[in-house]
């Protein structure tokens, strides 16, 4: 028993009489590796706080569906909006919504995408945001009439969700 | 009575066989209690080793992301412009495109393989394409089969840490991160045995100090890396027995709860590899980042085994600084690894014979002091220091790293150009902001003249007059109301106006002439002072200043008459919000300098998404850009017409403060927004105008970036008349003769008494043309 322990502290002795590296050796970093507990916050901004994403906003009557845009796959607006769509119908509406705005980098001045963000707003029940997007989209529709009326009866329905929510 | 003496006489005889009795007993005991200590100690290490390494999480600092290239047919971009975005990223220029992170030049043609990227929005896949420029733009997206590709997004650049308190910066990876090969490398030059041994290697140890006994001294380590990854999580670099100790029972613990992967992966992440400043590289996968500018993935056998070899000596092998040293060790490592049969012979000559490659280009860490402070600002709100230090949060930003660049080039030129002499001891400073048009991202901002100039940082916080900058706002209130066009004939005459104080206020235009009667448009695209406090008198100061807030003024100037010539004080950044609102037709989005942010691994945790509101008539703004165009065909923009003559027409005002202490110029196309100020910091004089200064630096910027000319279709509201080209305003004078067409609103045309067209009968028409003829 007496050789056994002695062996393993002979060992240790031996280990420690060894260097760990030879001569040369980097200097020490700046400050020094430390073990850390596990994270004891979890980080939630203030402002859009769900990385997972929130549901569609429960309203009075069923949301009517994003309208298709007609398949332009040769634009990169239309490859982004199938994807915004993608995104939408799977209930993903923030990244729906940040695909949208990655369309309207590249285009700007696209009526149909101010549009949908306007309605993917809309579902969020971002009131506000809805009615300005949408409003984008109606100072660039030019003569596209279905799009105007699609624009008007959003704005439509955003005043009455408003006046709905000042009554309240 | 037992005698006194006699026990004591007894005593000695007594006390040396118990004693001697004793003593084997004592050290016994002594033994046994320094083994209950050691097992102690080592139960209490072991204890600490399996909770710590479960728990083992590193301090990560946030990166921080320039904006990304988007590729597609049409996008504007020039070949050269995307190979310095590519160098900036560490792709390496080859013959044949091969692996990711690789590109070839060939004339107009450039083919290269992406990385892939997780953006906030979903993940970019690893792609080969084959772009075809056209000038300054792409023509042609296509993949290698020869199908169009609509659309691709390259990686973006990592133009900033916020580290932890530590200084420590490191890019976590698992072990099926790390390609075998460099495993392989590691294990073959720093412990062989590394997959047999319990934690501590006797052989090792035996060999290292066999050869240090040869050599006189301390020439071979005999630490296993276990013992490495010991020595660099707990240890200092005390080397005491005491402390060899310790670190040999940590190692047997932790090969004893852990596997050898948990071991490895942890040892790849944590050695120190380097230092970069007060950053400290922590592990293969940063330092491939550091010293190749690439991932771990993309680094080829000679590379590897570079890497794993510093290990040894980061700062002595450092390969930037000793470049010669670290081809030494290298070698040492493909030696070693030959003859492991780690690698085969041909692998092993090319390596060896392989010139070292680091990285190209200078990543230019912590060089946007001015555009950070405005991301500070942006995430201040949300995220507190230490999340921002040590939760490896990915920040996405609005930074055009190329426009940046390209500004910092030539922004120290440009003022110099323009720079008064006489100044030498009170050099011109200059704030610069440029903005998306349409969204109100920030793409790139300058705090001072020089590049990478990082104290105070003029175009957040130096607020100052903005003269003349104001008077669209004039107009624009004025369009609004519908009682004034461009066609309206303003009065252009000396003024006098009492102020508050009791003083008497006579301004005056910059020529200090009055020109009687001018048009509404004239009066703004030539900034006439009194034509436009004339207009602003008519039509109000406080509806004027209401218009100012509404297009993104915040401040609380008093609404005196003077507020219509430009004394309202505002930074760089404030008027760049105000003329985005115009370029974006009336729509206020609040200006930014972040996308979003995601977690660590990926996980969006807030977008910073386009806001965007309806703060003025689309219509009316379209009419006031009209005589904001005129400022550059007719006006006090002219003079850089020559110069930006493929850009034209632009959008634009100028403004220049008393006694020229301020010269501003803001200006937009369909795509930028760009505003420029000029001035010392002591509110010397510039003696420069907004066009003779601030115009100038604004043109030669918005050349370097291409803008686009600004051409936004007519509302359809807008109708064109014809309107004297002399106005005047006295009816019975109107002079038909020689008209020009201008638009209006449909619903506020101009004036019978302006118009040609409601006079446009044969018997009206003679007359002008008679008056003509006399004039």
């Amino acid at each position: 028993m007496t050789a056994r322990w002695l062996g393993v502290v002979a060992l240790m002795v031996l280990t420690g009489c060894v260097a760990n590296s030879p001569v040369v050796r980097a200097p020490a970093p700046v400050s020094a590796p430390v073990i850390h507990p596990p994270p004891p916050v979890v980080l939630v901004p203030k402002v859009e706080p769900a990385p997972s994403l929130p549901p569609p906003v429960a309203e009075p009557s069923p949301e009517p569906p994003l309208p298709e845009k007609p398949v332009l796959p040769a634009t990169p607006a239309s490859t982004l909006l199938v994807s915004v769509q993608a995104a939408v119908a799977a209930g993903k509406l923030d990244q729906g919504a940040a695909l949208s705005e990655r369309a309207l980098r590249i285009s700007p001045r696209d009526a149909q995408l101010w549009y949908q963000l306007a309605l993917i707003r809309n579902r969020q029940n971002r009131l506000d945001d809805a009615a300005g997007a949408a409003r984008r989209a109606l100072s660039l529709a030019a003569r596209d009439m279905g799009l105007l009326q699609q624009i008007n009866d959003l704005l439509q329905e955003l005043a009455a969700k408003a006046a709905a929510k000042l009554a309240k | 009575m037992t005698p006194r003496n006699s026990s004591a006489g007894r005593h000695p005889n007594s006390t040396g066989p118990t004693f001697s009795r004793h003593i084997p007993r004592f050290i016994w005991l002594l033994l046994v209690l320094a083994v209950l200590l050691v097992v102690y100690r080592c139960v209490w290490i072991d204890r600490k080793i399996r909770r710590d390494f479960d728990a083992l999480q590193w301090e990560l600092p946030a990166r921080i992301y320039s904006r990304p290239v988007e590729l597609y047919a049409g996008v504007h971009i020039s070949p050269d412009d995307l190979v310095d975005y590519l160098q900036r990223l560490g792709y390496r220029r080859t013959a044949k495109v091969d692996r990711s992170g690789e590109y070839k030049v060939n004339g107009n043609h450039i083919a290269l393989r992406t990385r892939g990227f997780q953006f906030w929005d979903g993940a970019e896949a690893e792609v080969y394409v084959e772009l075809t420029f056209d000038g300054h733009h792409v023509s042609q997206v296509q993949d290698g089969k020869g199908t169009d590709l609509p659309l691709l997004r390259l990686e973006p650049v990592e133009i900033e840490q916020i580290n932890p308190a530590t200084g420590e910066d490191r890019m976590p990876v698992t072990l099926v991160d790390i390609p075998p090969t460099l495993i392989a490398a590691v294990v073959a030059i720093e412990d062989q045995r590394f997959y047999t041994h319990h934690g501590i290697d006797p052989i090792g140890i035996g060999r290292a100090l066999w050869a240090d006994i040869r050599a006189g001294g301390i020439v071979q380590g005999g630490s296993t890396l276990t013992q490495q990854l010991i020595k660099n999580l707990y240890l200092d670099k005390e080397q005491t027995l005491r402390r060899k100790i310790e670190e040999a029972v940590m190692a047997l613990s932790l090969e004893l709860h852990f596997s050898k992967d948990d071991i490895l992966t942890a040892y790849f992440n944590e050695i120190f590899l380097g230092q970069d400043g007060n950053r400290a590289i922590h592990g293969f996968a940063l330092a491939s980042q550091y010293y190749f500018a690439r991932p771990l993935n993309e680094l080829r056998l000679d590379e590897m085994a570079l890497l794993a070899g510093i290990g040894r000596g980061a700062t002595y092998y450092n390969p930037l600084r000793y470049p010669e040293r670290a081809v030494e060790r290298r070698n040492v490592v493909l030696t070693r690894m030959h003859e492991l049969g780690e690698i085969t012979d041909k692998d092993y000559e090319t390596a060896h014979k392989a010139r070292l490659q680091v990285r190209e280009k200078v990543v230019n860490r912590n060089g946007y002091p001015a555009f950070m402070q405005l991301v500070y600002d942006n995430l201040k709100r949300e995220y507190n220091k230490d999340a921002l230090r040590t939760k490896g949060l990915n920040i996405f930003t609005t930074l055009d790293v190329t426009m940046q660049s390209k500004m910092e080039e030539r922004l120290d030129g440009a003022v110099a150009r323009v720079e008064k002499s006489g100044h030498k001891n009170n050099p011109l400073e200059a704030a610069v902001v440029i903005t998306d048009a349409n969204t109100g991202e920030v793409r790139a901002l300058a705090g001072g003249r020089k590049r990478g100039y990082s104290g105070f940082n003029r175009a957040l916080h130096a607020v100052r007059p903005v003269g003349s900058l104001v008077k669209p706002a004039v107009y624009l209130t004025a369009l609004e109301t519908k009682n004034f066009t461009l066609a309206s004939v303003l009065a252009d005459q000396e003024i006098e106006l009492k102020q508050p104080n009791g003083e008497v206020w006579r301004p005056q235009n910059y020529e200090r002439e009055a020109d009687g009667d001018v048009y509404f448009y004239d009066a703004l695209q030539r900034s006439l002072n009194l034509a436009t406090l004339d207009l602003g008198l008519k039509i109000g100061v406080d509806k004027v200043k209401a218009t100012l807030t509404r297009l993104g003024y915040t401040g609380d100037a008093q609404p005196y008459p003077s507020l219509l010539l430009g004394a309202v004080d505002m930074s760089p950044l404030e008027v760049a919000q105000i003329y985005q609102t115009l370029a974006s037709s009336g729509f206020r989005s609040p200006l930014r300098a972040v996308e979003a942010v995601t977690t660590a691994d990926g996980q969006p945790l807030a977008f910073y998404s386009i806001e965007t509101k309806q703060v003025a008539d689309p219509a009316a703004v379209w009419l006031l850009e009209y005589a904001l165009r005129g400022v550059f065909e007719r006006g006090t923009a002219k003079s850089v017409t020559p110069l930006l003559r493929n850009h034209m027409p632009l959008a634009g005002k100028t403004g220049t403060t008393n006694d020229m202490r301020d010269s501003w110029f803001a200006g937009y196309g369909n795509d930028l927004v760009g505003v420029v100020w000029l001035g010392h910091d002591d509110n010397q004089e510039t003696g420069l105008t907004g066009a003779a200064g601030a115009l100038q630096v604004w043109a030669n910027l918005m050349q370097a970036f291409d803008i686009e000319p600004r051409q936004v279709p007519a509302p359809e509201s807008i109708k064109y008349d014809q309107v004297p080209v002399t106005p005047n305003h006295n009816t019975s004078q109107r002079d038909c003769s020689s008209t020009q067409s201008l638009p209006f609103l449909a619903d506020a045309m101009p004036d019978v008494s302006i118009s040609c067209e409601v006079n446009d009968s044969f018997f009206g028409r003679v007359i002008d043309r008679f008056k003509g003829v006399v004039k």
